[in-house]
């Protein structure tokens, strides 16, 4: 059983027809080729498709799009004309967080949801937010430098890893 | 094997001290069996007979998971042994084909196969024997339209001497009230006919009722049980350790959707009873049924779960938690692998019924069904806003999954016990 729905997606009304049961991930990228929200495991356990519903972290690919409704969707294709998407993407490059780089969009996402409800995250907080990312290659300290520096404007601001010497006296080399 | 020996020797005693009497008794209070040829099915019997074959909730016991309904195979695992439930589709060779209406009626009545072999009480003849004999060869009619399958029944491993059928008959003799629905002129035609829906045909007591050390139902009615892992909840009207506190309308909803919000959410055995029975429910069944189920008395057994006061999870938002001095394993464990969905307040983010709030699942202190459903997470399902299961963690170790459970009940405020893996190791025992 087949439904129309008009969605709000990254601000412009984007019109389908489809199941309502049929996962958001498979509206973007099979009926609205927007392709940069990846597909990893089906079943919310890798964050790969996450996109945002009203600014919140949300896995696509097990979001209906029949409860959508009005909500605002956005994607990492437009998530960067938003301040906090913007601020992040920059620390990515500056970091040079991807490798394979497949799970970086969902990875993306994950981290501006995080600094739209906490502009300036504890490591816990980090932690709570970007656990269900999963990254293959492993890049967790670079995603973690990258979201300090976004958030503070600082590469130093990470006392978790130790990056060449640092001013912080309280961390030192072995 | 405690159990076993304490039944076996229960049974003695009870064969031993109490007299014939009881046989006696039940004996000649049955109601007589009414013997009549077999009745040519009107399409309105046979419509009739689909409505009351979802209400006895036929399908969720004869069928295996995923496979063909009605044609059995689905295994019980009891304290004695497994049984296997048998193909009730029209087929004459491995099905019931050949059975007359009498058969079928005798077999509901007072458990016996048309050769005169005892059934197990796993098949529920116990309640089934309240229906009307009208209602039972409608239910007949019906499995009647169903394309024969070819189903041979898998045999029963059962410990000596429960495989022994004849043993029934007097199991039967002791704890089979042969009597049909009687109407209690003193109750509301509605509170009569929902009794008759939740005992005679919907069989709740079977698995909310607890049972005695013979295996009978109790006179705790719907005090709550265990059974093939779960636990099948107090559903008396106490207001703290049953449902007495719930809305007309929580109580609608998670019967007939399968989901109340801050209430609970169906799933395991009673999602099945859901999906397959209550969703079918009419209106006026429906509210038969919550006439019924406001007048059972209110007992204090079980738990309760103290879903009001605040905990660590109402202080939470949807997507992070509140700071603490330690994070525990358990904390780790759920942001990993439970918090993308469920949420850090218990809200549910893709989908409500994926709520934890309210639970009484995370209140219970033996964490039975919250381990089953960790380890195997939940059925898909047509009950709306199920659209994606929850996968099973079975891949967790025992050790993360009791840090989850002691972590979870920290988090929402409850007091139990905390569990350790050899819990979880038990737990994981159970094949459903």
């Amino acid at each position: 059983m087949r439904s129309t729905f008009t969605l709000n997606i990254n601000d412009e009304r984007r019109t389908v027809t489809a199941p309502p049961r049929m996962p958001m991930l498979w509206v973007l990228r099979d009926l609205l080729a927007l392709t940069g929200t990846k597909y990893g495991c089906g079943i919310a356990q890798c964050g790969a498709c996450t996109v945002h519903l009203d600014g919140k972290a949300l896995r696509s690919c097990v979001l209906p799009v029949g409860d959508v409704g009005d909500g605002h969707i956005t994607t990492i294709e437009a998530v960067g004309r938003t301040d906090n998407g913007e601020k992040v993407q920059r620390a990515w490059m500056e970091i040079e967080v991807a490798q394979c780089g497949y799970c970086q969009p969902g990875q993306i996402m994950a981290a501006v949801a995080l600094l739209n409800e906490r502009p300036a995250p504890a490591d816990f907080e980090i932690d709570a937010a970007m656990s269900g990312n999963l990254c293959r290659c492993g890049t967790y300290p670079r995603i973690r430098e990258a979201i300090k520096l976004a958030a503070t404007g600082k590469t130093d601001a990470m006392r978790t890893l130790v990056i060449g010497p640092s001013a912080d006296s309280e961390v030192k080399e072995p | 094997m405690k159990s076993f020996t304490k039944i076996t020797a229960s049974l003695c005693v009870v064969a031993a001290v109490v007299p014939i009497a009881v046989v006696a008794k039940n004996m000649l209070s049955r109601d007589p069996e009414i013997s009549a040829p077999d009745i040519a099915p009107s399409s309105e019997l046979i419509a009739r007979g689909e409505y009351l074959t979802r209400l006895a909730d036929c399908q969720a016991c004869h069928q295996v998971k995923g496979g063909e309904p009605f044609t059995g195979g689905r295994a019980f695992q009891l304290p004695f042994g497994t049984l296997y439930s048998t193909n009730i589709t029209p087929d004459p060779e491995t099905g019931i084909g050949t059975w007359s209406d009498d058969d079928f009626v005798r077999a509901l009545h007072r458990g016996v196969r048309p050769n005169g072999e005892n059934l197990y009480p796993a098949f529920p003849y116990t309640s089934y024997t309240a229906i009307s004999r009208d209602d039972a060869v409608a239910i007949k009619s019906y499995l009647f339209t169903l394309k024969p399958v070819q189903a041979p029944a898998k045999k029963n491993e059962l410990l000596f001497p429960f495989n022994q059928r004849w043993g029934l008959a007097l199991w039967n003799g002791f704890f089979l009230t042969d009597r049909r629905f009687k109407p209690d002129p003193a109750l509301s035609s509605k509170v009569n006919r929902g009794d008759y829906v939740a005992n005679a045909l919907g069989h709740c007591g079977e698995c909310h009722t607890p049972r005695t050390l013979a295996f009978n139902l109790s006179d705790r009615i719907y005090a709550g049980a265990s059974l093939e892992g779960w636990n099948a909840y107090n559903i008396t009207s106490h207001k703290e350790y049953g449902i007495g506190a719930w809305s007309d309308e929580e109580l609608k909803r998670y019967l007939l959707e399968g989901h109340a919000p801050g209430r609970g959410t169906a799933t395991g055995p009673m999602g099945e009873v859901v999906e397959y029975s209550l969703r079918h429910l009419k209106a006026d069944d429906a509210s038969a049924l919550l006439s019924y189920l406001r007048t059972i008395p209110p007992r204090p057994e079980g738990f309760v779960a103290n879903v009001k006061e605040s905990s660590m999870m109402t202080a939470a938002s949807g997507s992070l938690p509140v700071a603490t001095d330690v994070i525990e394993p358990g904390q780790r464990v759920f942001e990993r692998n439970c918090a993308s969905c469920h949420g850090w307040n218990g809200g549910g983010v893709q989908q409500k019924t994926a709520a934890l709030k309210g639970l009484r699942t995370i209140y219970d202190p033996s964490a039975a069904n919250l381990l089953q459903v960790i380890l195997h997470g939940t059925e898909s399902s047509a009950l709306p806003g199920r659209s994606t299961p929850m996968p099973p963690f079975a891949s967790l170790s025992d050790g993360e999954i009791a840090d989850l459970v002691n972590f979870m009940r920290r988090y929402v405020g409850s007091g139990g016990k905390k569990i350790g893996a050899g819990d979880v190791a038990d737990a994981r025992e159970y094949q459903h």
